[in-house]
């Protein structure tokens, strides 16, 4: 019983164990990213390839090795045909603009689905049409990238604050993915995804249901679109090819299986914001001249890395059927919200003590700062007297025994039964609800 | 050769044939060709036209013969023709309105290379939908040399200089290079692989050569060595997507960005120009790719004959060598090919390694063409491969296809480029055009059975 259901989603560890190291190294190596405008610039920046991704996924989902490699210059293709008609003054208005991003995304893919199912050749060969296709007529639409997204679009791309626009966008569409999953449609489009024929000869429709997974895609590779629009401000006919490789590649990291049947929006997100996280980690890393092909080859690396450890999950989740994803995700979601609380709160502390005068010259040997320097100006220890380096030991170990104990029996509980997920959820949730407040209070303070 | 039963049918060939041969022998004289090339192409046109046809018409009476006891002939009249040829007749009639508008409507378009233009593909239509449901096997390939003749045909009428020796000889050397880069992909193909490091390949082998060759290595030693690592790397590529034969397409790609980051690291260590490399080619490289190269004395690009070479041997090892016939086994079907005891890792890895191989040729060839080193030399490569293998009719899910079949795919997608160069379409356009074309192409053979069937 256990080990069917911690099976059923054991292909999302490893995204989640990625997720983690690279969220803690990147808020040790960038301490900007845990500020206000940090994670309002990173939200703005990884929108455009989570909503492709999650574009893909439903596709992916749908079966038949449906590989969508037109997604990115179909994207392109959205972002250059907007930025065209608000130049020419056709369509300015958000209504407007929102229509016809949708619109395009849908038709396209209802042409895609009713290519599949009455021409019946094979999907990747349709992509690959569409691929050609489309990268061609975007430079003829706009020759060269330019020209100017709507005026209402430009406080979007700022990034500024969390709460923007291209956020509410986000969550909406993880939501209703989330919806989508409780509807009969959505088990309908699995059993399809997972065996065309068995959904066939059990009275399924797949040629609606075919349909409805490709607009569905399309209403996500419109807003995709739209947030990449926001993004970069203009039009940009030429980066189809590589918004292609990495939804793709955000796609396969996030586990969702190329081959039909299994994937979700979880494995779509933690995907896209690995390869975004990625690129960001490799960033504050400064290799000079050779920085963009150090990236290349770390994003092949990872990609073909994760692809290799999809082959042990089997043998993973065999025998550690305990440690359930979600598990997983609750204990280092806190290890790494330490972190991040520890980034985000340190420079309070280290102000403070500038301030007195104590000095903090080695402000850039990370190992001081970050794990050792005690906090001379900051609030001190009133109640109790300074304990004694036993006392400390003997605190410490219990400190650590206690921390063992409920997060082993947490794993355990969380690996038999359902409940428990739904309240770890929330646990992790206000964790970095909390986060986020106190990194947002001490960049105020700090600015 | 082969000739029909039939005595009227091989006359009806046999005046068929005059009557093209001398259609082409006037328009050579008129066209004020040397008496000596005239001949030449005649009697060289005459050979292939009457082979065709024969074979054509065997193919009827074959079919004839075996459809000894006909479908009866049910309700007859226009209503069966109707029922019969539905998609024919409506493609038949979109193409003809479509005609219409642009004739009505530009009149620039009314001349009469247009005319004979909308004529051919009226046919191509007839010809692929009626006739190439005779051959059984090559299907593809039929309407593929169609498809060829008549784009030859059409840009000869309306391109001036199209069948000039220069552009002849442009258009064989692209598609030289693109067919050898095709090598692996058919291979890799017929297992129901994808190879997407091909263009990341191509572009690490022409700027790692000439990296090599600035470090002072021989260069024939050098060229050994890019083909060797980039055999390596294909096995490496084979190795690692074996288990994973489904996400081959990823994996690839994955392996394709790590090399090709690699190489550029390796290459710009000590250099201010990030990407690019400088260098001399040597002379016999530059000789062997570019359009003025001579072969012992001929006027013919080296590559050109290397690429026919590669293909005859490509072509006949897959028809008769145990490798290319265990191949098409594993392709077809993977559990009978493994009860009989051919190991599958070997020839996926082989398939791989070859893929690598050729990416890597490739790339040194580009290297003498282009006299620089360049990391974007292959990226056009990265569908265009898969294009051509694909228009050529070759099955993506393996088993069904052959080298043969892909080198019709590339020249049609090479003359097809030239011919839209030639009525000035710019890149863009041509893409948009290539990307419209592999749709009907595939459509016209690559459809699966209705899933009731399958069921």
């Amino acid at each position: 019983m256990s080990e069917r259901r911690s099976t059923n989603t054991t292909y999302l560890l490893v995204p989640i164990l990625l997720i983690a190291v690279l969220l803690g190294t990147a808020a040790i190596r960038a301490p900007n990213l845990v500020s206000l405008p940090g994670v309002g610039s990173a939200i703005i920046v990884a929108a455009p390839l989570t909503l492709a991704t999650y574009a893909l996924m439903a596709l992916a989902v749908a079966g038949r090795g449906t590989v969508d490699l037109a997604v990115g210059p179909l994207l392109a293709f959205i972002n250059v045909s907007i930025v065209k008609l608000n130049m020419l003054g056709v369509v300015t208005g958000p209504f407007g603009i929102f229509l016809v991003a949708l619109g395009i995304g849908m038709l396209y893919q209802l042409a895609f689905a009713l290519i599949i199912i009455f021409v019946r050749v094979q999907p990747i060969i349709v992509a690959l049409s569409g691929f050609l296709a489309l990268t061609g007529i975007n430079l003829v639409i706009l020759k060269r990238p330019g020209g100017m997204a709507p005026e209402w679009m430009s406080s979007w791309g700022l990034g500024n604050t969390i709460f923007s626009p291209v956020l509410l966008i986000l969550v909406l569409a993880t939501a209703g993915w989330l919806i989508f999953t409780r509807s009969s449609f959505y088990a309908n489009l699995r059993l399809m995804g997972y065996d065309e024929r068995a959904a066939y000869t059990s009275g399924v429709r797949i040629s609606v249901v075919r349909i409805g997974a490709h607009l569905i895609a399309g209403v996500y590779v419109g807003l995709a679109a739209i947030c990449y629009t926001a993004l970069i401000s203009s039009g940009d006919p030429t980066q189809g090819t590589t918004m292609t490789l990495t939804a793709v590649t955000a796609l396969v990291l996030g586990g969702v299986a190329l081959s039909g049947g299994r994937g979700g929006v979880t494995g779509a997100l933690l995907g896209a914001v690995n390869l975004f996280l990625i690129g960001y980690v490799l960033a504050t890393f400064n290799f000079g001249a050779q920085q963009a092909f150090v990236t290349q080859l770390f994003y092949g690396l990872i990609l073909v890395c994760s692809l290799l450890l999809t082959l042990l999950v089997p043998v993973i989740g065999r025998y550690i059927w305990f440690i359930s994803p979600y598990a997983a995700f609750a204990v280092l979601g806190c290890v790494v919200a330490g972190i991040m609380l520890h980034v985000g709160t340190a420079e309070t502390y280290l102000t403070a003590s500038a301030g007195d005068g104590a000095g903090v010259a080695a402000a850039g040997d990370l190992a001081t700062r970050f794990l050792l320097l005690p906090p001379s100006g900051g609030p001190t220890w009133t109640g109790l007297a300074a304990p004694t380096p036993l006392q400390q030991a003997v605190l410490a170990l219990v400190v650590v025994l206690g921390t063992l104990t409920v997060v082993t029996r947490m794993v355990v509980a969380e690996a038999l039964s359902y409940r428990v997920g739904l309240f770890l959820y929330v646990f992790v949730g206000s964790l970095i609800l909390l986060l986020l407040l106190l990194a947002g209070q001490s960049h105020a303070i700090g600015v | 050769m082969t000739f029909p039963r039939s005595l009227v049918l091989i006359w009806l060939n046999l005046v068929l044939t005059l009557v093209v041969a001398a259609i082409g022998f006037g328009l050579g004289f008129a066209q004020d060709l040397p008496a000596q090339q005239v001949i030449l192409y005649t009697l060289v046109s005459v050979a292939v036209m009457f082979w065709v046809t024969n074979t054509v018409a065997v193919a009827f009476e074959r079919r004839q013969r075996e459809e000894v006891v006909p479908v009866p002939a049910s309700a007859g009249g226009a209503g069966s023709v109707w029922s019969r040829n539905r998609v024919l007749i409506i493609a038949m009639a979109v193409l003809l309105v479509a005609y219409l508008i642009v004739t009505a409507t530009v009149p620039s378009f009314r001349t009469l290379s247009n005319l004979i233009a909308f004529l051919v593909l009226e046919v191509i239509l007839v010809l692929a939908f009626k006739v190439s449901k005779v051959f059984e096997h090559g299907r593809s390939a039929f309407i593929g040399l169609i498809v060829l003749l008549a784009l030859v045909v059409i840009s000869s009428f309306t391109i001036k200089g199209f069948l000039s020796e220069a552009n002849i000889k442009a258009i064989l050397l692209f598609a030289a290079f693109l067919g050898i880069a095709c090598v692996g992909q058919t291979m890799v193909a017929l297992l129901g692989g994808l190879d997407l490091s091909i263009p990341f390949v191509i572009g690490a082998a022409n700027i790692g050569l000439l990296y090599l060759i600035g470090l002072g290595v021989p260069s024939p030693v050098a060229a050994g060595m890019v083909l060797v690592i980039g055999a390596a790397f294909g096995f490496l590529n084979g190795l690692l997507s074996y288990k994973l034969q489904g996400q081959a397409l990823i994996m690839t790609l994955g392996t394709g960005f790590a090399i090709a980051g690699l190489v550029q690291i390796i290459t710009s260590i000590g250099s201010q120009f990030s990407g690019n490399v400088f260098g001399t080619v040597p002379a016999w490289l530059s000789n062997l790719a570019a359009m003025n190269g001579r072969t012992f004395g001929l006027g013919v690009p080296p590559t050109i004959i290397l690429w026919i070479a590669i293909a005859i041997i490509v072509i006949v090892g897959l028809r008769y060598s145990t490798y290319g016939r265990n191949l098409y086994a594993l392709g077809g079907n993977r559990r009978s090919a493994k009860l009989i005891g051919i190991s599958e890792l070997k020839y996926w890895t082989l398939a791989y390694t070859l893929s690598g191989f050729f990416a890597a040729l490739t790339g040194s060839l580009l290297l003498g063409w282009s006299g620089g080193g360049f990391i974007g030399a292959g990226d056009q490569y990265l569908f265009t491969t898969l294009a051509a293998v694909v228009i050529g009719g070759t099955s993506l899910m393996g088993g069904y296809g052959g080298y043969g079949f892909t080198v019709i795919g590339v020249l049609v997608l090479q003359i097809l480029s030239s011919f839209l160069i030639g009525i000035g379409l710019k890149y863009e356009w041509q893409q948009f055009i290539f990307g419209l074309l592999i749709l009907p192409m595939v459509a016209l053979y690559g459809r699966s059975p209705h899933i009731r069937a399958q069921v």
